[in-house]
């Protein structure tokens, strides 16, 4: 019990210093200093006291409350060192189908702004969504079919037994490569950031998000963060054997799409649904061939 | 020209209370949320004249602003200071005042540049409004024409040292003294002039209701007030008319 607190908790404090480590990874690129270390709480608890919460209605408040909400239903599914949570009644599909609720919330949420650039953010995002999700359960599904398991428990032992020549990355080169790639789209970061566009649709989703609510979505950018690196990490990267190799393992996987993220510019939403439709999805599908045959 | 009209403005800036509550806890909390607010602020730069040019190179590599948490955000509602570098044009200004009312309080305003503090070279111009603190309170003004970054990131730490000690709360002087704002206001843009934002239920919603805020000028407002109507959703392709 004392495990599904404990659990966000990590997460939550895991991701607010990945924040700083995107930030920092930005910052140096552009040959800058960055945000000091505590940055990303200064701000959550500065927008959090803001005197004005400008709020547009109840599923307003609602929308940010699912967006943060189905991330921590979905941190509490993936086992940490030491502790599984509700990894083994969960399993990988209650958890694909929790990754997912934060965007409709969030689309919900904007949708009572009636804010047109939150419209036209929130449905070049849910667009997004369904562009990237076609990999991401090709990959995840292509891991539980090597593995014969829906169960991430079964899947990380099955990982940790040979050491790195049994990791997923080793078995399933081309299904790593397509995760990777899904990760950066479903992280929203640089090819793939058309939604936000703050100079063309004013951050599109987040556009009359103020104080709290902008507040709760930087909360729920940390949960995000730490989402999508466990799940590469657990899935293709053996989980973690301690805490050590954990946060080493989650944070390496989040470095490489901030690192790329901050090179490229930008493609339009059909471009993005495209190419992401066709390699990522297609590499997904040869690597599940390569793994039948 | 502003000398020559000056609302009356009676009594003067209330004496902020020290913020010292009786509980000790809340003063430890009240002091951590001053130090974040302090320590992060997002900043909306309405670039009206020249002054904007200096923004970039005190945001990018050079001199950095994040590293102090300053980081630029796009929309009224997320942002916490409302840079207004350069010149105002009476046409601008409207734009200005309506983006301020938006955003957030604790809100802060910088004026940069000679032109926000006094009209500057445009001193002689008709279409020009001259001091930026007639129709808006305004935090911090860093002169210069323009200032180079350094100037500006000085500023900038200023409001930050004031927002730390509690000093930066000009945002309440709007409420408290809106009529005599919303009277320089008038005197530009004319008896009618009403914004989308209801300044004198916000005064109350906050407890800054004070002797004025109600005046000659806001008695004007009620007097040509219209409510306040959704746009009429129309659609103007003739095929697509009379296709229907």
């Amino acid at each position: 019990m004392i495990e599904l607190i404990l659990m966000p908790l990590a997460a939550f404090v895991i991701g607010l210093a990945m924040v700083l480590m995107m930030r920092r990874i930005g910052a140096r690129l552009q040959r800058r200093v960055g945000p000091p270390l505590l940055q990303p709480l200064w701000d959550i608890i500065k927008l959090h006291g803001k005197e004005t919460q400008t709020s547009h209605g109840l599923i307003h408040e609602l929308g940010i409350v699912m967006a943060i909400g189905g991330f921590v239903a979905a941190v509490t599914l993936m086992p940490l060192p030491g502790m599984n949570g509700l990894a083994e009644q969960g399993g990988l599909i209650a958890l694909v189908y929790m990754m997912m609720i934060p965007s409709l919330g969030l689309a919900l949420g904007v949708g009572q702004c009636a804010n047109p650039n939150g419209s036209i953010g929130i449905s070049r995002a849910l667009t997004a969504m369904l562009a990237y999700d076609i990999p991401m359960v090709i990959v995840v599904f292509g891991v539980a079919f090597f593995y014969g398991s829906t169960s991430l428990v079964q899947i990380i032992d099955a990982q940790q037994a040979g050491g790195f020549a049994t990791w997923g990355i080793a078995e399933m080169p081309l299904l790593a490569f397509a995760g990777l790639f899904a990760m950066q789209a479903m992280l929203g970061k640089q090819p793939f950031e058309i939604y936000v566009a703050p100079a063309e649709i004013a951050t599109g989703p987040m556009v009359e998000m103020g104080g709290k609510f902008l507040g709760g979505l930087f909360i729920m950018q940390c949960f995000q963060l730490y989402a999508a690196g466990a799940l590469y990490t657990l899935l293709f990267l053996g989980g973690g054997e301690n805490w050590l190799t954990f946060l080493i393992k989650v944070f390496a996987v989040v470095a490489i799409p901030m690192s790329i993220a901050f090179l490229f510019p930008r493609y339009r939403t059909e471009d993005v649904v495209r190419l992401v439709w066709k390699w990522p999805a297609m590499i997904g599908l040869l690597g599940i061939a390569f793994l039948m045959y | 020209m502003t000398e020559l009209i000056k609302t009356p403005r009676t009594g003067e800036t209330l004496p902020v209370k020290a913020g010292k509550r009786t509980n000790p806890l809340a003063n430890v909390f009240d002091e951590l949320v001053r130090f974040a607010q302090s320590r992060s602020l997002f900043m909306l730069h309405y670039c009206t004249g020249c002054g904007a040019i200096e923004l970039p190179p005190s945001m990018t590599s050079r001199f950095d602003m994040e590293r102090l948490g300053i980081q630029p955000m796009v929309s009224p509602r997320q942002a916490d200071i409302l840079l207004v570098t350069g010149y105002v044009s009476v046409k601008t200004l409207k734009r200005i005042i309506l983006t301020y009312e938006q955003m957030g309080s604790p809100k802060y305003v910088i004026g940069i540049c000679s032109c926000t503090v006094n009209g500057g070279m445009y001193w002689q111009s008709y279409a020009t409004a001259k001091k930026l603190n007639d129709y808006m309170p305004v935090d911090i003004y860093i002169a210069g024409c323009m200032p180079r970054p350094e100037a500006v990131i000085a500023g900038l730490r200023e409001l930050m040292e004031n927002i730390r000690q509690g000093k930066a709360d000009s945002w309440k002087d709007y409420y408290r003294h809106y009529d005599h704002y919303l009277g320089h206001q008038q005197r530009l843009f004319g008896e009618t002039w009403q914004t989308p934002t209801d300044v004198i239920a916000e005064a109350r919603h906050y407890g800054l209701f004070g002797p004025d805020t109600l005046g000659t000028h806001t008695a004007l407002l009620e007097q040509h007030q219209r409510p306040l109507e959704a746009l009429e959703m129309k659609v103007d392709i003739p095929e697509l008319m009379a296709r229907r």
